[in-house]
């Protein structure tokens, strides 16, 4: 924020006074505060409510006198405040139960129409209802951490935000979590600055399960991200993403000439490469759990959770493994899931079918070969593009295999646990939804 | 007469006095006025989000009013652009449930006036008061709080402000601020409006980039790689579907079989951005449809690659050569992914 915006009343102001209220009537002067406050908005580095948070704090960066874990300890139960926290008088919570139709519906819509844009407002992430059911239930999920704000008059849902149980492991600590995501106001309701009452409200119910810590993402620096990755993208169908303004077209590149770029073969080219079956979940849970024990950050998958989350399910997620031709042993593995994204205002296309990198293990096969094969298996699912962050061992394909830099940065955060040091993002080996 | 020159001289002499002392005394009024109001706006910045009611303990926080206004946009900050999109059948019954136009206006001018206060602009305490008490209605209803002691007179005055409103409905109070606000900043709605613009006048603070969750990423745009390319003007204009520079070039002498550096014609580049009408009239002027560019392509298996349709069919209609074979030996139809039977037809 910068000198403009110190505290009204501070001594190295007071000496500008007089300038001050000769321009007080100014109109210039008006819109050049105007101007001045709303571009400092979006950078707001101090963070009242973070602050209070039991969340590491930037002035703590960096002293190693603070011990790595939780900051607080946990509270006795029976201290966890028992109401649900204070909504603004018009509006109630509901628990959302993503089993019945109408509520999934309801759900969608509220995301479909009000979730996350990119920057310039051209594209919103359009979970499918299959993957928000997904995404909700893993192995023991709790319906209460399924959260909906309705109005009073007409029971719109106008405000939703989920946890879901999740085993991280921290270096040496396995830690039980919750991973938060889904957070979502609807778009009229945008002043009324309901999210903090809901992260509030999630955090409390959270707690009344006995879990302490909360993993989560955002594309905003919060204090104090344990890591920041960057998403890449690999075209798959340039012709479209450029239609539609997701990539552009340099002045002197032809369509044609980045059409043969992106090209790819037919069909994957390792021997063995297959999609992964139910019977193959303890294989690829021994694959995975040895794979992920090298990362700093990860998650602790057990068979149940390696059912759940990777076990294929039709545009949800898509797992393939390489089984060895002679020996039959499974040597590696790939997944991706399927995120599609409206197109708003573009008259030929209206979905974005975008799919993300999510658990890749390779121990025969070189990943940067298991990885082309993913690409071809998802250009064949007519998916017009693939992303990735740069986690776990990704850089290491990603330039080679044409995937180029996004303007997204994703934070990775963890509530009440601190880290002593920022991670690199090849150290994290958590993919959230 | 000389006694009355004295005394004349005197009395102006006596009033040059007079007024300089006057003088001094207004300047030292003024000025301490303004220290003193300075003083008092810097402890009843009338804004404070609601974000501060997060802390009940500390109800009359100092406010630093612009600080707090950010933080509560960077954590409130709700997902997504505010452009109005209808979504058909769902503008019914929002009445008392969205956030009302008066909404989106009272956060503005709340916005507005921290912005000015940390602006030092001059406001009376009086008002400030009257603001004070007016947001306090609007975001927090009726005073509950005890009353301050007598000697924190700032908070008293606050406390009094908020108080003598009584049971306001909040409404109403958003009205009364806003009005007193446009009394005192006659032109800010203008300075909202000029921002706002193309964004629909409502997205106070609304990030797309939500407080949580996940983010939309797109390509950065990278500037060219090709940077040994080279292209002319008429080139520039079939790429950009120009057809009225492109005839000025033509009509100066350009040939409109011209070659960039990689052998491309502009009819390559129109066919490349699919400009079907820039196509026909290169066509009608007599461009060779069959001209190769550096890697043996035609503007055919430009169109083929491309999936141009269209223009792949006039172009055929026009005499394009199916059958030609680029210098890897490929013709159009064998780089084409879709199937149109006309291209297959000709080929066999």
């Amino acid at each position: 924020m910068g000198d403009n915006n110190s505290p009204p009343g501070s001594p190295k102001e007071a000496d500008h006074d007089s300038d001050a209220s000769q321009l007080a009537k100014d109109e210039s002067s008006l819109e050049t505060i105007v101007r001045k406050f709303q571009d400092s908005m979006p950078v707001g580095k101090r963070h009242t409510f973070w602050e209070t948070q039991p969340v590491g704090q930037f002035k703590d960066l960096g002293d190693v006198s603070l011990p790595e874990g939780p900051i607080e300890p946990p509270t006795p139960l029976s201290e966890v405040k028992q109401e649900p926290y204070n909504l603004p008088s018009q509006y109630e919570w509901t628990t959302c139960d993503l089993d019945s139709e109408e509520t999934c519906t309801e759900v969608y819509n509220l995301l479909k129409n009000n979730y996350v844009e990119d920057d310039e407002n051209m594209f919103r992430f359009n979970y499918s209802k299959e993957f928000l059911r997904w995404a909700l239930h893993p192995p023991g999920y709790y319906r209460s951490w399924h959260i909906g704000v309705r109005a009073k008059t007409n029971k719109k849902l106008v405000a939703f935000i989920t946890g879901v149980p999740a085993r991280i492991r921290v270096r040496d600590e396995i830690v039980k979590m919750a991973e938060i995501n889904f957070l979502c106001v609807h778009k009229k309701l945008r002043s009324k600055r309901l999210a903090p009452v809901m992260i509030k409200e999630v955090t409390r119910r959270v707690h009344l399960e006995n879990i302490w810590q909360a993993a989560y993402t955002a594309g905003v620096v919060l204090p104090t991200p344990i890591t920041t990755c960057q998403y890449w993208h690999r075209s798959l169908n340039p012709k479209k993403l450029i239609d539609v303004g997701f990539s552009r077209l340099g002045a002197r590149m032809t369509m044609s000439r980045t059409i043969k770029l992106y090209k790819l073969p037919d069909s994957p080219a390792t021997p063995g490469f297959r999609k992964m079956e139910l019977h193959d979940v303890p294989a690829v849970t021994r694959l995975l759990r040895n794979y992920l024990s090298q990362f700093v950050v990860a998650p602790d998958f057990d068979e149940n959770d390696v059912e759940h989350w990777l076990l294929p399910e039709e545009n949800v997620v898509d797992s393939y493994l390489v089984e060895s031709p002679e020996t039959h042993e499974i040597t590696d593995f790939c997944s991706f899931y399927t995120l599609p994204s409206s197109i708003l205002g573009n008259q030929n296309y209206s979905i974005l079918k975008a799919a993300y990198s999510y658990y890749n293990v390779s121990t025969k096969t070189p990943l940067l070969q298991l990885m082309n094969d993913a690409l071809i298996v998802a250009k064949q699912k007519d998916f017009d593009v693939f992303n990735a962050l740069d986690v776990m061992q990704n850089e290491s394909f990603l330039k080679e295999l044409k995937f180029g830099p996004g303007d997204g940065q994703l934070h990775y955060y963890l509530y009440n646990y601190r880290m002593r040091n920022a991670l690199k993002p090849a150290e994290l080996g958590l993919v959230l939804l | 007469m000389e006694g009355d020159w004295q005394q004349l001289l005197q009395s102006i002499f006596l009033g040059l006095i007079f007024a300089y002392l006057l003088a001094r005394l207004i300047s030292i009024v003024v000025s301490f006025k303004d220290d003193n109001l300075t003083v008092t706006r810097a402890r009843t910045a009338p804004t404070e989000p609601n974000l501060a009611r997060t802390k009940p303990e500390d109800p009359t926080r100092p406010a630093d009013a612009g600080a707090l206004l950010h933080e509560a946009d960077s954590v409130v900050a709700e997902h997504g652009s505010v452009r109005n999109e209808s979504e058909p059948g769902s503008d019914d019954d929002w009445e008392g449930v969205e956030s009302t136009e008066l909404d989106e206006l009272f956060s503005a001018a709340t916005a507005f006036v921290a912005a000015a206060a940390a602006d030092r602009q001059k406001v009376s305490t009086e008002s400030q008061l009257q603001l004070y008490g007016l947001y306090k209605i609007a975001t927090e209803g009726p005073c509950s709080v005890p009353q301050p002691s007598a000697l924190k007179m700032t908070a008293r005055a606050k406390w009094q402000a908020w108080q003598k409103l009584g049971a306001m409905p909040p409404e109403d109070a958003m009205e009364k601020y806003l009005d007193i606000v446009s009394e005192l900043y006659p032109t800010w709605t203008a300075g909202l409006t000029v921002k706002s613009k193309g964004e629909d006048g409502s997205s106070f603070g609304n990030d797309s980039k939500g407080p949580m969750g996940p983010v939309f990423s797109t390509f950065v745009y990278e500037e060219e790689s090709e940077n040994d390319s080279k292209m002319d003007a008429i080139h520039a204009f079939a790429r950009e579907g120009e057809v009225d520079n492109l005839l000025k070039c033509i009509d100066s002498g350009v040939s409109v079989d011209a070659k960039d550096s990689e052998g491309r014609t502009p009819l390559h580049w129109a066919v490349d951005r699919g400009h079907l009408n820039m196509a026909e009239m290169l066509v009608s002027r007599n461009a060779d449809v069959n001209a190769k560019d550096n890697e043996g392509q035609t503007a055919l298996h430009y169109a083929a690659v491309c999936e141009r349709e269209g223009i792949a069919e006039y172009l055929v209609k026009n005499n394009a050569d199916t059958n030609v074979k680029d210098n890897d030996g490929n013709s159009p139809s064998d780089l084409c992914e879709s199937n149109w039977p006309w291209l297959q037809r000709a080929k066999e």
